[in-house]
């Protein structure tokens, strides 16, 4: 009604003032997503006339003054005035103006302005990431997105992606913590997501919350990454070109004690158990004075066989643009990154052996305005991914394994040039640069195509705000391997005795006699699987004065197929429903529902309903709070509270079914012959039903000083129950396993947020930030046998808490000797220098009893980002610090064990009768399961409680001023880029490895990569 | 308002898109199946109403088998149980499985490697399953007697539950039966154990309920060699009520008046049932010692071979797995680690060739030349410094090629088994093993034979029939008649003299075969045994190729009576079942 009066009296101001001057202007208004509707064109003069622009974003404007410039207008956007030099046509493009509290997040099937927002959502604009030198967009995330706890297992060229989950982890049931990933509202796995290249990527947003995540059901319980890819916007065409070069070290390298100090620690072990000492005097003496290169090597074979750095190459382009009926956004990129390994090739042959990985990314997302309300979406993508790696050999796991080698097993050639072998060793294998040189490659090659092909019809014609949108999207994966590789694996290798200059025959088990057989090739298709997923839903947005109402029903259907392994298809279906009201962006307002059900489960127990709500109160909006909260832009009160649910199960397909098993294992007949046998499976489950989750969040969202300081900070209580886990307290003498049964319970508690202050002094605009998340679970119930000992209980502590023993010194020589001093029976005798062990239990021998929890899980409880920019002009930096607390580390094997590990530095601090008040390491012994393992005996000794903290990126950035870009350049940007520049961490204290690396490990993964990366940047 | 005709036609094509749109949409979506795909196999499929030849109830059958007959060959972690005995000990380097049970170091909580309570109740519930189905597939097969296959089948499946309920007995007292019934999530499974007394009766019972219907060894044809045989039921019921009849728990039971842990009083008559069942084996002629004892090991039954003396056994098929796992550690080309080190307590039990212990003044024993002159089972059972194997010498004195020194696995007491293993003395060239039988043999004749002796003996005392029994023995042996014509035998020995005669006939016959294990339990002589540290031989060899021997202590056994005459009940059993009783000792 107000509106049409505003027209009626446009209408007659523009009427009288026609007759003044009758000069007219027409034009459209535009954003980058179309015509622009209700935009204000305005005279600039004291009394203007005014005109708005129609449903097509036109307007008529008649000039009344003598003014030459009009001024454009509209709500949430920029304001721009344009000068006419009597053009009586003109088209505006106008840009959306910047208000944070408009900041759009991405949510599931929709998006969420910060103002309005009910549920815990983070989210982040890609242009933050897309620079950092890392071909796995989930390491980028790491202390940006409060919530996310990621982890980074290893630097392998190409299997680098972390391991990460939202809000910690709350299941038992080892796979049911993976969050849903979601791009452009298509599942992924995590594997698919590692492929994506982060320049195509818009926003990140992940849902923690019941309210953000009810709408995914039964898959919602994990929580949510969604991933938006960038599409194309009305303008010109726009290109983007990005070249980036990086070089690549390890975070950490490790380093190995040489010949000499090996041996004297090697003697030092032998005496220890009774033995005879390995190396005479002479021995040490020739190691120590490097006389004897080939009788008596010492190679440090880290560097032997490790270049200092390697090279990564990224390379991209992209365009995109648009008419009113098509919008384009075509990217292609090429990500290389090359291997640790020196290149030992001798023949030229072309064959790499060394670790790399390239990808080939190729994107085209188009929109297509078929009518007025009828628009087409096609995307299609395709990835192609190559790892490298030296066919058969974990290069860096065998450079930690003493068993393998020696610093003196053997010269790294020999004189004739010929291959080595580690002669002292009971593999007796070649050296490895000779089994790298010789022994071929492992290459997988990874495909992923996906295309999605929507709609949107627009159906105002019904009623105001109402449309229909579908989707069918597919993705496959197709995963190769191919080996090049010899028909034995093994090139010759001789020993060389200098005292007689003879050369003999490698001859053992490792030989490979006196010639190198020709490559063959061998094939294997690793993964071949499809997805299929159908979407159609109805989406309604409008608002009634003051009231603004949106709401959706979906409709979704997924069908997975695993052709590889022929296994029956997974289907998803469900039906979701959201509603969000709010009153003024005052009381707001949102209830999800999701209806679906999976196939895994029994028909009876096949579908849930998984309601949420969630409420804001926007304080500032209210009259009463305007003077206490006048420095606020913003102050909500949010909470949501729901249920959601997974539908990961651990083990069969179809747990509710009892399985038979077929096999063959037994002998009849008077010529044995196995016979086919048939026995019971695990007993079926027929109430399988999916995992639940009762989740609490209660959420403050703050802009203050004129939103120089912005705020989100939540508080959550997860509840999650009916976990699958298999019972444990079930009499064996039923005789059979049992599938997993919805019986375990969690809590997982915890807070997370984000602060930012953004201000600018002069020139200079900065900001500085932290993100932090804690989150901490309890395993209430797990149905597990009642242990002979309480604090043998895994219930009452976190899901992955490590039990091991207590240490309390080293054993005195007067310790073994009296009988009273609680030891653990083993075979080897206690000696003075042992690890020391509280006796729990007070029964006199330390056994597995005596074992309690030590230590937190693996996964840190809290993880922190500080994000800081600072620009001046063209120049701008940013830094990430990250850091994770409340974790531990312990290492096993070839990490840390002596005669397993090579030795290094701290097995220098060894217990030794004349250190024993200050070592820091158990007496040395080359048997491998004394009380002394931790593979035997994990403790306290060796857990460290861990933390680390990492200078994570680091990006300083050069704008390159217009005027010196040659041809139609338009924008370019020099820019030099870091990852894991700087580490600091207490894990390195005891173990050479990375912070990050899995606990409870041989600690050999391929050693994390820091990166230093220089880019150039051109628009055109 | 009204619409104007083409604004309805615009709004007819919109609806008619939208419609379209969702009818394709539709189309695409079939419902889920209503059986998942993929597993189909139930158990009506298994136990088929329709397969008169009864194919996949039969390959249930066959993994009963697997399930409650373990291959004893190096079966504790690479060992064989008899190491964890007095008779040898592993040889392995680091802490053995078979070791922490000779020493004791095990409880409720971990439970020892020989530990057998999960796989047994397995067994258990797969017999019953097919006992309790069977009858439901319409077999045709039958045997060549005319009798119906599917009774054969069903009492072979009563038999290994019988006989799975006995390696509990022995390990645990007595036991949960679960009879007939097969047991599901819903049902209350916290069963009490019953008592030692019914767990004999239940056993017993299902043995002589099934011999009948089983095949006799004439019945046993090429394609079902290898099937429980109704001598293997009547030779199970002798050995069990030898069990039974036995001190540890006839009379002798660890806990006074707990009938879990055995008889609560003593009767002598169950000697006699005993004795009369190994009898009933005896009586059936079918069975006979075989000439040669190596043979035994490496021969098919009758009637495909003729091995008439093994009775039930676990068909493992041809392999030389024994052989390269056990075999002296210094042939290179055929292999051989050397994993079992038989103690010097064993090679000292067997006597010289006129059938005297070494200990005795005129055996003729020479202390420098100790394996001159001895019972030839000593040869076919243990690797001694100077056997010729492999068209070479074996070499235990320190340094020779099978005891090389270093951290390799070799050794520990100057010997290697030799038994079960092929005829490989005098292969040449660059020898190597061949495949060679090595089914585990669970009962042979000589062992009822033994059964009866030592039953007969406690029950009547030396009779002529237990003599009879050693001579049989020792004639096979190759012990010389002697003057007496007693194989080295006292006449007119006392039953205390004949009982330790017989234990030591027992243990020399039946070394390696998870006998002397339990025997030194059930006799309850365990702590005697296990109380002074096992021995072994150092040689040395000097330049002239002079030989010295010295016994030296290998490993000092531990053994806590009487706790330890039983297993603990795993204990995690006991807290999850409220009716479950532990073993005394072992709360």
């Amino acid at each position: 009604m107000k509106k049409t009066v505003f027209f009626i009296l446009l209408f007659f101001a523009g009427g009288i003032t026609a007759y003044a001057q009758s000069l007219q202007v027409t034009g459209v208004v535009r954003d980058s997503a179309g015509p622009v509707t209700g935009a204000t064109i305005a005279e600039k003069s004291m009394h203007p006339s005014m005109a708005a622009t129609d449903n097509n974003g036109r307007f008529r404007l008649k000039i009344k003054s003598n003014t030459d410039t009009i001024v454009v207008t509209v709500v949430g956007y920029e304001r721009q005035e344009i000068a006419l030099n009597g053009r009586g046509h003109i088209e505006v493009l106008v840009q959306r103006a910047y208000n944070p509290l408009n900041d759009v997040m991405v949510v599931g099937f929709g998006q969420t302005k910060r103002i309005t927002n009910t549920g815990a959502v983070a989210s982040i604009k890609a242009d933050e990431i897309r620079r950092i030198p890392t071909s796995s967009v989930q390491n980028t995330l790491a202390g940006r997105l409060p919530g996310f706890f990621a982890q980074q297992r290893s630097g392998q060229p190409g299997k680098d992606a972390s391991d990460y989950f939202i809000r910690g982890v709350s299941s038992l049931n080892s796979d049911g913590n993976k969050p849903l990933i979601i791009v452009d509202d298509i599942e992924y796995t995590y594997e698919q997501l590692a492929q994506i290249n982060v320049n195509e990527i818009e926003s990140i947003s992940i849902l923690k919350d019941a309210s953000t995540t009810a709408i995914y059901g039964i898959k919602g319980a994990n929580g949510v990454l969604i991933v938006t890819t960038r599409r194309g916007k009305l303008g010109r065409p726009q290109f983007n070109f990005r070249e980036e070069s990086g070089w690549q070290a390890p975070v950490r390298t490790p380093k190995f004690l040489n010949s000499y100090r090996t041996a004297l620690l090697v003697n030092e072990a032998y005496k220890n158990d009774g033995l005879t000492p390995q190396f005479t005097q002479a021995d040490l003496d020739a190691f120590k004075n490097g006389t004897d290169p080939y009788g008596h090597p010492d190679v440090n074979w880290y560097d032997a066989i490790m270049k200092p750095y390697s090279l990564q190459w990224n390379s991209n382009l992209d365009v995109s643009g648009g008419t009113n009926s098509v919008k384009y956004f075509v990217s292609g990129g090429v990500f290389s990154q090359n291997g640790t390994v020196r290149d030992f090739s001798t023949n030229n042959d072309g064959v790499n052996t060394n670790y790399f990985y390239r990808r080939y990314d190729i994107r085209s997302n188009l929109d297509i305005q078929a009518t007025q309300n009828f628009s087409i979406r096609l995307d299609v993508t395709a990835r192609f991914g190559d790892i490298n790696q030296p066919y058969n050999e974990n290069v860096v796991s065998e450079l930690y394994d003493f068993t393998k080698y020696h610093p003196y097993s053997a010269p790294f050639l020999n004189p004739n040039g010929s291959y080595a072998y580690a002669y002292d060793t009971q593999d007796q294998l070649p050296t490895i640069n000779a089994r790298i040189a010789t022994g071929g490659y492992s290459r997988q090659r990874r495909t992923d195509y996906n295309t999605l092909l929507g709609f949107t019809e627009k159906m105002d014609f019904i009623t105001k705000g109402l449309s229909l949108q579908g989707r069918v999207a597919y993705a496959g994966v197709e995963q190769n391997t191919l080996n090049l590789a010899r028909p034995y694996d093994f090139p010759p290798s001789y020993h060389f005795d200098p005292t007689d200059s003879t050369y003999t025959l490698n001859t053992g088990t490792s030989s490979g006699g006196y010639t190198l057989p020709g490559y063959r090739t061998i094939g294997n298709t690793d993964i071949k699987d499809q997805r299929v997923n159908m979407q159609l839903y109805l989406n309604y947005a409008r608002e009634f004065g003051q009231h603004h109402i949106t709401s959706l029903l979906l409709w979704n259907q997924e069908n997975y197929t695993d052709y590889k392994n022929a296994a029956a298809p997974q289907k998803f279906r469900g039906l979701s429903y959201k509603i969000g009201y709010d009153y003024n962006q005052k009381y707001l307002l949102d209830f999800n529902v999701g209806y679906n059900g999976s196939d895994r489960f029994d028909a009876d127990h096949r579908y849930g309903l998984f309601p949420a709500i969630g409420l804001g109160w926007n304080l500032k909006k209210e009259k009463f709070m305007e003077d206490i909260l006048s420095a606020f832009s913003l102050f909500k009160l949010r909470a949501s509270y729901g249920v959601v649910g997974s539908d990961v199960a651990p083990g069969d397909q179809y747990l509710y079914q009892q399985v038979y098993v077929q096999g063959a294992n037994y002998s009849f007949g008077q010529t044995p012959q196995a016979q086919g046998v048939i026995y019971e499976g695990a007993l079926g489950n027929p109430n399988v039903t999916w995992e639940k989750k009762r989740s609490l969040d209660i959420g403050l969202d703050m802009n203050l000083l004129n939103n120089k300081i912005s705020v989100t900070a939540d508080y959550f209580h997860d509840y999650r129950y009916d976990q699958l886990v298999t019972r444990n307290d079930i009499p064996e003498i039923l005789g059979i396993g049992v599938s997993p049964t919805n019986v375990a319970r969690t809590v997982n508690r915890g807070f997370d947020g984000q602060i930012t202050y953004q201000d600018k002094a002069g020139m200079v605009n900065y900001s500085i930030g932290v993100v932090w998340s804690y989150a901490k679970n309890k395993i209430l119930y797990e149905a597990e046998a009642a242990p002979r000992y309480p604090w043998l209980a895994a219930t009452g502590h976190s899901i992955g808490q490590t039990f091991g023993y207590k240490f309390i010194g080293f054993y005195s020589a007067d310790d073994v000797a009296d009988a009273s001093v609680a030891k653990p029976t083993t075979a080897i005798p206690i000696q003075a220098g042992d690890l020391k062990y509280k006796d729990l239990n007070g029964d006199g021998v330390i056994d597995e009893n005596d074992r309690e929890a030590i230590g937190k899980p693996n996964l840190p409880n809290t993880t922190f980002g500080v994000p800081l920019k600072i620009s001046y002009k063209g120049l701008d930096v940013s830094i990430l610090f990250q850091g994770a607390f409340g974790y531990s580390l312990a290492l096993t094997g070839t990490a840390i064990e002596p005669f397993q590990a090579q030795f290094q530095p701290i097995m220098e601090t060894r217990w030794t009768p004349e250190t024993a008040a200050t070592a820091e390491f158990p007496r040395l012994t080359s048997n491998p399961t004394t009380v002394n393992s931790p593979a035997v005996y994990m403790s306290d000794f060796w857990l460290v409680n861990a933390y680390y903290i990492r200078l994570k990126t680091v990006e300083l950035g050069y704008q390159i001023p217009r005027k010196l870009l040659p041809f139609k350049i338009n924008n370019g940007r020099l820019y030099l880029s870091s990852y894991n520049l700087v580490t600091w961490s207490n894990v390195s204290r005891k173990y050479q490895q990375d912070p990050e690396v899995q606990s409870n490990s041989a600690g050999d993964a391929y050693l994390n990569q820091r990166v230093i990366n220089l880019g150039l940047q051109i628009g055109f | 308002m009204l619409l104007s005709r083409n604004h309805t036609k615009k709004l007819s094509l919109q609806l008619f898109v939208v419609v379209a749109i969702a009818m394709v949409f539709a189309s695409c979506a079939k419902d889920y199946e209503k059986i998942p795909l993929g597993q189909q196999m139930s158990i009506d499929l298994i136990f088929d109403k329709n397969d008169s030849a009864g194919q996949y109830a039969i390959e249930f059958l066959t993994n009963t088998y697997n399930d409650a007959l373990f291959n004893g060959h190096n079966r504790l972690s690479g060992d064989y149980m008899d190491a964890a005995s007095d008779d040898a000990i592993s040889s392995y380097t680091g802490l053995s499985n078979v070791e922490k049970i000779a020493t004791g170091a095990y409880s409720a909580t971990a439970v020892n490697a020989d530990d057998i309570w999960t796989r047994s109740y397995t067994a258990i519930r797969s017999a019953t399953i097919f006992i309790v189905n069977i009858d439901r597939v319409p077999l045709l097969e039958k045997l060549s007697d005319g009798r119906p296959a599917r009774a054969a089948y069903k009492a072979e499946a009563r038999f290994l539950r019988a006989w799975t309920y006995f390696e509990l007995v022995r390990r645990y007292g007595g036991v949960p039966i679960t009879g007939d019934s097969v047991y599901q999530l819903t049902n209350n499974i916290t069963l009490p154990r019953q008592s030692f007394e019914t767990c004999i009766n239940y056993i017993v019972n299902e043995l002589d309920a099934a011999a009948d219907s089983l095949r006799g060894e004439e019945q046993v044809n090429s394609a079902n060699y290898g099937r429980i045989t109704k001598g293997a039921a009547m030779a199970l019921k002798a050995k069990v009520l030898l069990y039974a009849a036995s001190p540890l728990f006839n009379g002798g039971n660890i806990e006074d008046g707990n009938a879990l842990t055995g008889y609560t009083n003593y009767d002598k008559n169950r000697w006699k049932l005993a004795a009369d069942a190994a009898q009933a084996v005896m009586n059936l002629g079918t069975y006979s010692l075989m000439h040669n004892y190596t043979d035994v090991f490496t021969t098919q039954a009758e009637p495909i071979g003729n091995n008439t003396e093994t009775i039930f056994w676990r068909q493992n098929g041809n392999n030389t797995s024994v052989e390269t796992t056990n075999g002296p550690v210094g042939y290179t080309s055929a292999g051989g680690s050397g994993r079992t080190s038989p103690t010097q307590n064993l090679v000292d039990a067997f006597p010289t060739t006129d059938g005297l212990q070494i200990t005795d003044a005129n055996s003729g024993y020479n202390e420098d030349d100790p394996y001159a002159n001895r019972d030839a089972r000593l040869k076919a059972t243990i690797f001694y410094n100077g056997y010729s194997w492999l068209n070479r010498y074996v070499q235990t004195y320190d340094g020779g090629l099978d005891k090389p020194g270093g951290t390799i696995q070799q050794t520990k007491t100057g010997y290697y088994m030799r038994k079960f293993m092929g005829s490989f003395e005098n292969v040449q060239g660059s020898p190597v093993y061949s495949n060679t039988i090595h089914d585990w043999i669970f009962l042979r004749y000589a062992e009822v034979m033994l059964d009866y002796a030592e039953a007969a003996n406690e029950y009547s005392g030396p009779g002529d029939d237990v003599y009879n029994v050693l001579y049989a023995l020792r004639n096979r042996a190759g012990i010389t008649l002697g003057d007496n014509n007693a194989y080295g035998l006292k006449q007119g020995m006392s039953q205390d003299e004949m009982r330790d005669a017989i234990r030591n006939e027992r243990r020399i016959e039946m070394a390696f075969e998870e006998q002397r294990y339990w025997d030194v339990k059930r006799w309850k002589i365990a702590e005697q045994v296990y109380a002074d540290p096992l021995q072994g031989m150092d040689i040395q060899q000097t330049g002239n190729g002079q030989l010295y021997f010295n016994k030296i202590s290998v490993l000092t056994p531990h053994f806590t009576a009487p706790k330890m005459y039983l297993y603990p009940i795993p204990y995690s059993e006991v807290v999850k079942n409220a009716n479950m009783k532990q073993n005394p000792g072992w709360e």
